[in-house]
């Protein structure tokens, strides 16, 4: 699904080279997390995957079902499947969840050259979602992530994929800013989204989250670079030791 | 100073319309001496209006031209507003309109010789020209709790250039409770509209009033209105700009009676050339009341917006809380914003504060709709849509919210012909 070949990148502004050939494939129906220390380009390539603007890539390419995902705007990747769920989600002010979920799905759906969803048809669909990762219904009035917790914000956004249905889900820091029940419910509507046609890609400081999310593969990202690769295993060892020994690698 | 073209053909037009033929001619007199003000006169300063009235506007009253049904559908109050007062080149057209059927709502209109006086602001050039040239207007006088929205349409449609001058009063009896909706649009040729609206609230009445400047691409709108607030009184005045390529929306709000408190906010959405100015004095003249005003004001292309507003707080109006905000969405390098809040305080016992901003859309927030699959286009018109929409929170009618919250949504696509 998704065939990273060393891709090196740079913020545009500065010039400073972040990642520094990064090589990864990712298969449909895959997990795969990425772990690293702070600072070692893990958001950077979330970004450069979704569209951000302000990085250029300055060597490699990215593939994603075939086609050249570089060449496309962050809106068409989306509509191509790509999803990501930030960090920190952005409030909307004035912007209401319900209409943006609505602009948002059938834009996609326009893009594919689907037929566009009717009002009543996407309330029972949010609706449905929403339920099992305990949205109440208030929160869906309310402008974009305005007003919502951390945990609201995380689950915001596991609802957002679930109602888009993405094919390759990138999920940055899903677990920062969360207690272990907010991770446990958003964890449940993360599982429940895997499939075998769609990958993730699931960035993490911690090992924690890892154990709601089981990953089918683990890598590590250090200053740029997957500097070593395993099972679900590696996120235990890491945890007992620490980044330290890939940092003094790297250096 | 010379006479611009304009002051002296308004000067030359010696046949007033009839009706108060002694406060006409000191407004008209008044005028004479003043002219148009340049932006030597502080409160014009952003808005010379002697170098914007570039040519003359002879009055005219009535004489249809174009078509005028189609102006009157430009207002989005059609299917809220079960009535409607309609004003054709300043002229009360009897048969586009409907009078509401309300024992507790009196209206006559100026043409028809209303027993109503008056007040005159001597001191403001556009008052003293809309009292001298006035040809008609609503004299609304509401006596109980009303329920329906009353709606009132301006239209300017006019063949040649041409100035179209209506004035209303409003007066709300003792406990009285109404919603006024208005529109101000016009045709495409040039023209000024001078539509100036006195506000009277006795004690315990609250007036909702809420209105769309659409005016035509080369229309200059003067707009002013005068208010007086009574004992516990409470009036909420909003004004949507989109339209016309100048308008000056002034407010003169005074507090007579303690307790009572005023509302004036609006947005502007501008685009092209077009200069939108509102500039507003609120007069805390007694204790306890409260003022508000919020602007949300979107610019693009070379558009520019004014916002002044002063809030004066008497010696001995304690306990006054007034707040002014004016925020600023600026699309384009060359677009403009202007803002100038302004706080004259006498007493020592008051809560005032000011605030304004300016800026772009913010990048962050267009990234996240767009990494959800809206295109960029249609991102930036939510955006930009959302922005003004803020302060339609200020309206308490979903109803109209709802229309203005449409009408923002599609600006971004809506063509300015010029």
């Amino acid at each position: 699904m998704l065939e990273i070949k060393n891709l090196h990148a740079k913020v545009a502004e500065e010039g400073t080279e972040i990642l520094h050939g990064i090589d990864l494939t990712v298969n449909a129906g895959e997990v795969h997390a990425i772990m690293g220390p702070n600072g070692s380009g893990k958001s950077t390539l979330s970004y450069i995957l979704s569209g951000r603007e302000g990085y250029e890539v300055t060597e490699g390419s990215v593939t994603y079902k075939g086609q050249d995902l570089l060449q496309l705007e962050a809106y068409e990747r989306a509509a191509a499947g790509v999803f990501l769920a930030f960090q920190y989600p952005i409030e909307i002010p004035g912007v209401a969840t319900m209409q943006f979920l609505k602009v948002a799905l059938n834009s996609q759906r326009k893009y594919r050259g689907e037929d566009e969803l009717s009002t009543p048809d996407l309330m029972r669909l949010v609706r449905e979602k929403s339920t099992s990762l305990g949205i109440k219904p208030e929160m869906l009035k309310r402008p974009v992530n305005v007003g919502f917790s951390g945990g609201e914000k995380k689950r915001a956004e596991v609802l957002q994929m679930a109602v888009l249905e993405p094919s390759l889900c990138i999920l940055d820091e899903t677990d920062s800013g969360l207690d272990i029940d907010a991770l446990r419910v958003v964890a449940e509507g993360v599982n429940a989204l895997r499939s075998p046609d769609r990958a993730m890609i699931v960035i993490t400081h911690y090992q924690r989250l890892l154990d709601y999310i089981v990953p089918d593969k683990v890598h590590v990202l250090s200053k740029g670079r997957i500097v070593n690769s395993g099972g679900k295993e590696l996120a235990l060892e890491l945890e007992k030791d620490g980044y330290a020994a890939y940092q003094d690698d790297a250096a | 100073m010379n006479r611009t073209p304009a002051e002296q053909t308004w000067d030359e037009f010696d046949t007033l319309p009839s009706g108060f033929a002694d406060i006409r001619k000191t407004a008209a007199d008044n005028f004479k001496s003043s002219g148009l003000p340049t932006r030597r006169v502080e409160e014009f300063k952003w808005t010379d209006l002697r170098r914007l009235i570039d040519q003359p506007y002879p009055p005219i009253i009535g004489k249809l031209h174009g078509d005028i049904d189609a102006l009157i559908a430009v207002s989005p109050f059609a299917g809220i507003a079960k009535n409607r007062l309609v004003f054709i080149n300043g002229l009360f057209d009897q048969a586009r309109s409907k009078m509401p059927d309300d024992s507790n709502v009196t209206i006559t209109t100026l043409s028809g010789k209303p027993d109503m006086d008056f007040s005159l602001k001597a001191d403001d050039p556009l008052d003293n020209l809309n009292i001298a040239y006035a040809s008609d207007g609503a004299l609304i006088r509401i006596s109980g709790k009303v329920k329906d929205p009353i709606e009132l349409v301006y239209i300017s449609s006019t063949k040649e250039p041409a100035t179209v001058t209506t004035r209303n009063i409003i007066e709300l009896d003792e406990g009285a409770e109404a919603t006024i909706l208005e529109t101000c649009t016009g045709g495409k040729s040039a023209y000024v509209s001078n539509n100036a609206t006195e506000i009277r609230l006795a004690k315990g009445a609250r007036l909702d009033r809420v209105r769309l400047l659409d005016d035509g691409p080369l229309g200059i709108q003067l707009s002013n209105l005068i208010a007086d607030l009574g004992e516990n009184s409470k009036l909420a005045d909003f004004t949507f700009i989109i339209g016309g390529r100048t308008v000056r929306n002034q407010g003169f709000a005074t507090f007579t009676g303690q307790h009572a408190a005023v509302n004036i906010s609006g947005a502007y959405m501008l685009k092209g050339k077009q200069h939108a100015d509102t500039t507003l004095v609120i007069d805390h003249a007694v204790p306890s009341c409260e003022s508000r005003e919020l602007f949300k004001c979107v610019m693009d292309d070379t558009s520019r917006g004014v916002f002044q507003a002063k809030v004066i707080v008497a010696r001995d109006a304690q306990k006054s809380d007034g707040q002014q905000t004016a925020n600023a969405l600026l699309l384009s390098d060359t677009a403009e914003f202007d803002a100038k809040p302004e706080l004259e305080i006498y007493a020592d016992d008051v809560l005032c504060g000011h605030g304004a901003t300016s800026g772009d859309l913010d990048n962050n927030h267009l990234f996240y709709l767009m990494s959800r699959g809206i295109p960029e286009s249609r991102a930036r018109a939510m955006l930009i849509a959302a922005f003004a929409s803020s302060s339609f929170e200020e309206i308490s009618n979903e109803a109209v919210r709802e229309k203005f919250n449409q009408i923002a949504d599609g600006w971004l696509e809506r063509q300015m012909e010029v």
